[in-house]
């Protein structure tokens, strides 16, 4: 029996739910590379980070798996980000409702994994179920999002947001696939 | 869970917008170099505001008039954090958000009109103002602000004031300020008309939504193009066509 892997991307800027997300959604126990944060101004957000990538799997059928890779955060680590989108099939870069400081960044990280792959991409607005997170048309404005790339809103500890960003990444790599074809 | 930030990353005509936009009721505390406000929001309405000074927090501004003073404000932390019951507070700002973001920009384009006193003059008689009855206490004064509130009460103008506490004009007028910006003291009212505040006619003009790049080249320099990847992820997938592997994920994941 041939079994199918497809590699999907989780990215996104320092502190925005990468490893969450790939939590809350895989079937096995995710491998995890996180090490203890040593910068004090870092520290502000939180204690851990991931420093090489996040894996996670999800088991579609006997034949489908889907494989979830997370990047790190960090601008030092960005060449693991160049490694990890080589070969997917599609990538979720996240962004945090509720830090507006950190929307340049992944504008910035936008255009780069732009420049490295033209995989189809989903944007996931993280923290959405807090009532003072920024609206989705605010952030689609500040990263300067076109309309045919998909914003959703998404709370990386909820499984049912998660999959949701999922199976939208999912129709907008058939959607690509069926104009492509 | 509340939105952090600093007005370099988003400014507060950004924050003002999107309470706005998306109706967003609760606190947003902002602080300063040598100040911090609060600006009050309940259902995507501005309010009731404050801007106080030092450790004393000596109140330098209220209302309309403190949403004014921090719109000036080019670097400052805020939090903005969700509030419900904002909802049964008193509503002290007579303006909309669109109208004091306006504002706010005429004064900024006019440095001169960020001081509101330009019309008050050694000859300006002052009065103490009359006070709402849902006014709340705790308003904490300086010494000169005592000083001259006290002079005001009996009727005085700004010359006499400043020659019984012995302070200059631009000090008084600066105090005096403060003192109106407060809510304590208004212009007497033979003079009222001359004092009216230029933004109230603004409440007509369109809303200025900030401009932001709205559509954004795709760059497609790379060799690693999404065919490409295709075609690896089809050599994996050798026998089922990628599509339907794809949509049999959408289905069963």
């Amino acid at each position: 029996m041939t079994t199918h892997v497809l590699k999907i991307v989780i990215t996104g800027g320092y502190a925005t739910g990468k490893t969450q997300f790939v939590r809350s959604i895989s079937d096995i126990e995710p491998v995890s590379t996180e090490q203890v944060l040593t910068a004090t101004t870092e520290r502000a957000l939180k204690h851990e980070t991931t420093v090489a990538m996040d894996f996670g799997s999800i088991a579609i059928n006997d034949q489908i798996t889907l494989h979830l890779f997370g990047t790190p955060g960090h601008e030092r680590f960005d060449f693991m980000r160049e490694h990890l989108l080589v070969g997917c099939l599609g990538y979720v870069v996240l962004v945090d409702s509720c830090r507006p400081a950190h929307l340049p960044q992944t504008q910035h990280l936008l255009f780069r994994s732009m420049e490295l792959t033209e995989a189809p991409f989903v944007v996931a607005a993280n923290r959405q179920d807090d009532p003072a997170a920024l609206p989705l048309n605010y952030i689609r404005r500040r990263l300067g999002l076109p309309f045919n790339v998909p914003l959703v809103p998404c709370v990386a500890t909820d499984r049912t947001t998660v999959r949701g960003v999922l199976l939208t990444l999912l129709k907008h790599i058939a959607a690509r696939l069926t104009l492509h074809s | 869970m509340a939105l952090e930030g600093n007005l370099q990353n988003m400014a507060l005509s950004d924050l003002i917008q999107v309470f706005h936009t998306d109706a967003k009721t609760g606190i947003l505390f902002l602080k300063g170099t040598h100040e911090r406000g609060v600006i009050y929001v309940a259902d995507g309405r501005l309010i009731d505001a404050v801007v106080v000074r030092g450790k004393e927090r000596t109140i330098v501004a209220t209302r309309d008039e403190a949403v004014l003073q921090m719109l000036t404000w080019e670097q400052a932390d805020f939090i903005f954090r969700y509030e419900p019951t904002v909802r049964k507070r008193p509503i002290r700002i007579v303006h909309s958000g669109q109208c004091l973001i306006l504002e706010g920009m005429r004064r900024h384009a006019d440095p001169v009109r960020t001081l509101s006193y330009y019309n008050i003059t050694p000859e300006t008689i002052l009065h103490l103002a009359a006070l709402p009855r849902n006014v709340r206490s705790g308003v904490r004064l300086s010494i000169d602000q005592w000083r001259i509130l006290s002079w005001i009460a009996s009727g005085q103008n700004v010359h006499t004031i400043c020659q019984a506490t012995g302070l200059d004009v631009p000090a008084v007028t600066r105090l005096v300020v403060e003192l109106m910006a407060i809510g304590l003291v208004e212009i007497a009212p033979c003079l009222s008309a001359a004092t009216e505040p230029a933004y109230r006619d603004c409440t007509m003009i369109a809303s200025a939504a900030p401009v932001y790049a709205h559509d954004v080249p795709y760059i497609n320099k790379n060799s690693r193009s999404f065919s490409n990847v295709c075609g690896t992820m089809r050599q994996v997938c050798s026998e089922i066509d990628l599509l339907d592997v794809i949509t049999r994920c959408i289905n069963q994941l």
